[in-house]
């Protein structure tokens, strides 16, 4: 640990050339956690009033007896390169000017579990590099992909950690060759993910994981050792007299060295022809852990000496695994590595806040806050997003965290505090206040500062009263959002909360609005009938929400109702008429009707790839090219919805329609209202396309006002829904179970119970493990854990993550169906008349 | 000062005529008769021009006011929709244009008090039957605030009940047969809500008055049948047919005053309408 007073650590905050922002992510059980302790031991900074209190990393008691992260916790950590090192690092916005050597580092540890995905994107937001770690022995894993392809849309540049190198040499036993192709098959499957989702000629230019530049890592983090190509590249340049980053190059990939010719090669020319991975790296290695593991004293000595390794004390008594953790710790220390990975190759805010601020900022390209942000200059306006709130040692209270993009965020300093409704020039969603506060945020502990500069993480006193969880906070009057975050996961399963105690209402509700506030994604509704539903990614996810809720934020015993999903209702054809609906005054007439969207567009608007604000012209052409539309129609969408966002689309198809823009706003509104509230159940809408094909109104303004136009837009949209052949959408997970081969018979007998099914099985290679990715039913999946455990003899661990809707199959209309069932439950739940409404309801005659 | 004139009052029953009634004695005129045009065969026309449900009320009004009234059916069909009307044979305007031909006959009046608010539909049209018949229109609430209007109502005693509901935020379970009164500022959160006129003028409510300080009795509905137009959750719409209804003695009124003695106690809400409102 390193103990540096306040002002030592704001000055180092000054120099955004020498600031990295960093987050670790990887599937849960990779070794993010473990690999971390190492660097904060070796790194992590202590202020001097806080030195030698309790421990830098502790967190929740439930993350240690669970063994899993929940909540991403920030550290700060120092670290001076080498004068050699430091000339490895290029570009002027990664080092300053008169080469400093120091470096501050903030490092945010993510969870793995796929349920807290949303505590992820929170971190990548602030961040602009991530380590991304990766199991050698299990390889790359679901959630491996989906937080660096997260990582990547965020344009957040990645480097490579293969963990858990000791269980690859001394459970699996691989031979030299064997390992080397596992960790080029990791490679190569990082690579793809990663030029799927970027480009070489991107903004980022080439972020490839290539282990000859140095920028992928070997090691093991629970035992403390770490290696790249560069440390062996060093201790052979001089030998070999070849230059450092030559060298690299040929110790990675197909190039080969022959012993007794000395040559080299491209490929194996001669039987003595020998992979110089395994010759140069592996070999050493392995001789260590042979030599040890055999407790061949003479053959360690040898070694120890060959290595410069002096042992000391205590140490030389140990044998065994012991004495290889020593050894190797002594030689290849992990935090030494990984620093250098994270200096020379991550880029600092200075360099990174250039290709991030079109991503990032919301208004125009040239406005002064652009502006500041691309230049991550101090002395532009405040830009900073906040990404979480993290509760404070007082209950109920919040710091406002997050990242200081441009400007300086001070103590005291009058902001305006806008969240994500807020939109320039008007006063929704806006507050102009005073940041009672500024501290730094380092682990659970907090350290009052002056200011903070850009290109820093810091969090706020007094903001969490006017933000729910997110949001932008400036000093520039014109100034836009900065983008909302896009979560990977959607909170499909609700449970409905009730306090034990009927008087205890109030504080539920408290408490309730305070756990919306701590966790990025959780969300809080109250339903017509009066419940109260908690809406999270996953059974675990709300099984410590509904903890957190119950012990921190309300502090009353709590009933639970079973988990339930989300569904959303969809048409699967076009409506078979085109439907016409009257206003109240009967002087309206609105003509409209429904249309499944082509598979894949509602998906496209999720992702963000086709969104309300785009540009129409360009959308019109995606529309057009990739799903056949109409140009001239593609370009006349109205709207998205719900919440002018979602997967609906509102078109204008009508032709020469008088006032049609003055009941514009009336109908969009009606839009929003019946796709947020769909016709079967009052879930959301999802996958269609609404046409307006024709309006007749009254000639006088006064008579055609919302107060009549929004029913019926909605009334319409009803009838195009009804008309339309309507289903019901349910989530589907796709699970990923490890697990021996004598446990998978197991695993096909409880995914078929619950309407699952195999889509991949895959040995993993070099392994007895097999890897079973399966599509399964939300809704089939409570209890699936357990229920998979005790069909495989606990072999079986599955990783669930949400991947797409599919139509439940079933009329709706006819009572005996599945769909029909989830409808009326769900209107008896939530308080809704029963029976799905007539269609004579909502459609008129002329 | 406009010189004195009787007056011809189109009354539907509801409180926008009621008061403009008011509004005409309280600035000096005298109003002779009242005119209605009433549904044929049905109870709710959904007609552009005419409020028609609760006509059933309408002989009772007049009674109450001790005035004739002159009643005509609609005979005719909204054929001419555009906002500015010429005269259209068969148009239900014309009925109305009718409806005065014929009272000139009995009794002579030299304008037409219509408590039209802010249809243009509406105003232009019993105008251009006005300048056929070379008589004045008095408008005293045209293009008046609503929510003003809907407090002096309340101020000056008009006694309405809501009796058709045809708007998002208003529901026949809840809001038929309430008071004006009692739901005015229920109203006017409709408004910034869903932009819904706080009196109506858009169709979303019609209202029926069961008293005013020109009334020598009280109008009281004994029996009423409530009929629901479209029952759907979104908006549903309905009206109150008043099936039996009787007058009720207002104990301490007057029968010596005439009408503009009536209203001396509202006069300084009264003041302050005319004062508001748009002469030509």
């Amino acid at each position: 640990m390193v103990n540096f007073t306040i002002d030592e650590v704001r000055a180092m905050m000054e120099k955004k050339t020498n600031i990295r922002n960093m987050s670790v992510i990887a599937h849960v059980d990779h070794g993010k956690s473990t690999l971390t302790d190492s660097l904060v031991s070796k790194a992590g900074i202590i202020a001097q009033s806080k030195a030698g209190e309790m421990r830098f990393t502790d967190t929740r008691k439930d993350e240690q007896e669970r063994c899993i992260t929940i909540k991403s916790t920030a550290i700060s950590m120092f670290f001076e390169l080498s004068e050699a090192d430091a000339q490895l690092v290029k570009g002027a916005d990664q080092i300053d000017s008169t080469k400093t050597r120091g470096f501050l580092i903030n490092l945010i540890d993510s969870p793995g579990h796929v349920d807290f995905s949303s505590e992820v994107t929170a971190a990548l937001r602030v961040t602009d590099g991530a380590l991304v770690v990766v199991d050698a022995v299990s390889g790359v894993c679901v959630q491996t992909e989906t937080v660096l392809r997260q990582a990547i849309a965020e344009r957040i540049k990645p480097i490579l950690f293969m963990n858990k190198m000791d269980r690859a040499l001394l459970e699996l036993q691989l031979q030299q060759e064997d390992l080397y192709q596992t960790f080029a098959r990791i490679a190569e499957s990082i690579n793809v993910i990663i030029a799927t989702y970027s480009d070489e000629s991107g903004p980022m230019g080439d972020i490839k994981i290539d282990p000859s530049k140095g920028n992928c890592g070997f090691g093991s983090g629970l035992h403390g050792w770490a290696f790249t190509l560069k440390q062996f590249a060093e201790m052979y340049s001089a030998k070999f007299k070849i230059d450092l980053e030559k060298l690299m190059r040929r110790l990675w990939g197909e190039s080969f060295f022959n012993p007794v010719t000395k040559k080299w090669a491209n490929s194996r020319e001669t039987p003595e022809h020998q992979r110089a991975f395994n010759m140069f790296v592996l070999d050493p290695l392995y001789k260590i852990f042979d030599a040890v593991m055999k407790f061949d004293k003479e053959a360690t000595a040898k070694l120890l000496e060959k290595l410069n390794i002096e042992l000391k004390g205590e140490d030389k008594e140990k044998e065994g695994k012991h004495l290889l953790r020593v050894i190797l710790q002594k030689w290849l220390p992990a935090g030494e590595v990984l620093f250098q990975m994270i200096t020379i190759h991550l880029p600092s805010p200075a360099t990174a806040q250039k290709y991030r601020m079109e991503l990032l900022y919301e208004g125009p390209m040239d406005d002064e806050a652009a502006v500041a942000i691309k230049a991550c200059d101090p002395k532009g306006p405040l830009m900073m997003y906040i990404s979480k709130m993290v509760p404070t040692t007082d209950k109920g209270r919040f710091y406002a965290f997050g990242r200081v993009f441009s400007g300086v965020c001070a103590t005291g300093q009058k902001v305006r505090i806008m969240g994500p409704n807020y939109v320039p020039g008007k006063k929704d969603d806006l507050y102009e206040k005073s940041i009672q506060r500024t501290v730094l945020m380092m682990g659970r502990n907090t350290e009052a500062i002056e200011d903070v500069p850009c290109g820093n993480i810091c969090g706020l006193v007094g903001v969490d009263q006017f933000l729910v969880k997110t949001g932008t906070i400036t000093t520039f009057k014109d100034a836009h959002n900065l983008k909302v975050m896009k979560f990977s996961v959607s909170p499909v399963v609700r449970v409905a909360v009730e306090p034990k105690n009927p008087a205890d209402l109030p504080k539920l509700v408290e408490g309730l609005k305070r756990l919306a506030k701590s966790d990025p994604m959780v969300q809080i509704i109250i339903e017509e009938s009066g419940e109260h539903i908690i809406a999270g990614a996953g059974e675990l996810h709300l099984e410590i929400c509904l903890k957190d809720l119950e012990e921190d934020h309300a502090c009353i015993p709590i009933k639970t109702s079973d988990p339930v999903v989300s569904y959303r209702e969809t048409v699967s054809e076009a409506s078979s008429e085109i439907c016409l609906s009257k206003s109240p005054n009967k002087h309206n007439r609105l003509y409209m009707s429904a249309v499944p969207m082509p598979d894949g567009l509602a998906e496209d608007i999720d992702s963000g790839e086709i969104t309300a604000k785009q540009e129409f012209k360009a959308r019109g052409r995606v529309l057009a090219d990739k799903y056949g539309w109409d140009v001239g129609e593609a370009r006349k969408i109205w709207c998205f919805g719900p919440d002018t966002t979602g997967p609906n689309v509102l078109m204008d198809v009508t032709k020469g329609v008088q006032y049609l823009n003055e009941i514009r706003d009336s109908v969009i509104a009606g839009f929003q209202w019946s796709t947020k509230e769909g016709v079967l159940c009052e879930e959301n809408c999802r996958g269609v396309r609404f046409n307006v094909h024709d309006v007749t109104l009254h000639a006088d303004a006064i008579h055609r006002g919302g107060g009549q136009i929004i029913p019926t837009a909605r009334r319409c949209l009803y009838a195009c829904v009804l008309t339309a052949a309507p289903r019901l959408l349910e989530p589907v997970y796709l699970v990923e179970i490890q697990c021996p081969e004598a446990a998978v018979g197991g695993i096909y007998g409880v995914l078929n119970r619950r309407r699952g099914h195999v889509i991949e099985e895959n040995q993993v290679v070099g392994t007895p493990m097999f890897v079973v990715k399966a599509y399964l039913p939300v809704n089939e999946s409570f209890g699936f854990t357990a229920d998979l455990r005790s069909n495989t003899g606990g072999q079986a661990f599955p990783q669930c993550i949400f991947d797409h809707w599919q139509i439940l199959p079933g009329d709706p209309f006819d009572p005996k169906t599945k769909p029909a069932e989830v409808v009326a439950t769900t209107r008896k739940r939530k308080g809704l008349k029963e029976g799905i409404p007539e269609l004579s309801n909502y459609l008129d005659k002329l | 000062m406009t010189p004195m004139m009787n007056v011809v009052a189109l009354v539907s029953g509801g409180k926008d005529s009621c008061f403009n009634m008011m509004c005409a004695v309280a600035d000096g005129h005298r109003i002779v008769a009242l005119a209605n045009l009433q549904p044929k065969g049905t109870d709710e026309l959904d007609s552009y021009m005419y409020q028609t449900v609760g006509h059933q009320a309408i002989s009772y009004y007049a009674e109450a006011m001790r005035l004739p009234v002159y009643r005509r059916f609609i005979s005719g069909t909204p054929l001419s929709q555009t906002k500015d009307y010429e005269a259209t044979p068969d148009d239900e305007v014309e009925d109305l244009y009718d409806l005065l031909v014929e009272i000139q006959s009995h009794t002579p009046f030299e304008a037409v008090a219509v408590g039209a608010i802010m249809s243009e539909y509406q105003t232009l049209r019993v105008l251009n039957i006005c300048k056929r018949l070379n008589i004045k229109a008095l408008t005293y609430l045209w293009q008046r605030n609503q929510q003003e209007l809907l407090h002096e109502m309340v101020a000056t005693d008009v006694d309405a009940i809501l009796i058709k509901v045809a708007a998002l935020g208003l529901t026949p379970e809840k809001h038929l047969g309430k008071s004006v009164k009692d739901l005015a500022e229920y109203l006017i959160q409709l408004e910034a809500q869903y932009g819904c006129n706080p009196c109506g003028e858009g169709g979303e409510y019609e209202s029926l008055v069961l008293d005013c300080p020109l009334f020598s009795k009280r109008v009281v509905i004994d029996e009423s049948e409530a009929v629901a137009v479209s029952t759907d959750s979104v908006c549903p719409i309905g009206f109150l047919n008043p099936k039996v209804l009787h007058l009720e003695e207002k104990p301490g009124f007057d029968v010596s005053k005439s009408q503009r003695e009536l209203l001396e106690p509202y006069m300084a809400v009264l003041r302050g309408s005319l004062s508001k409102s748009l002469r030509e």
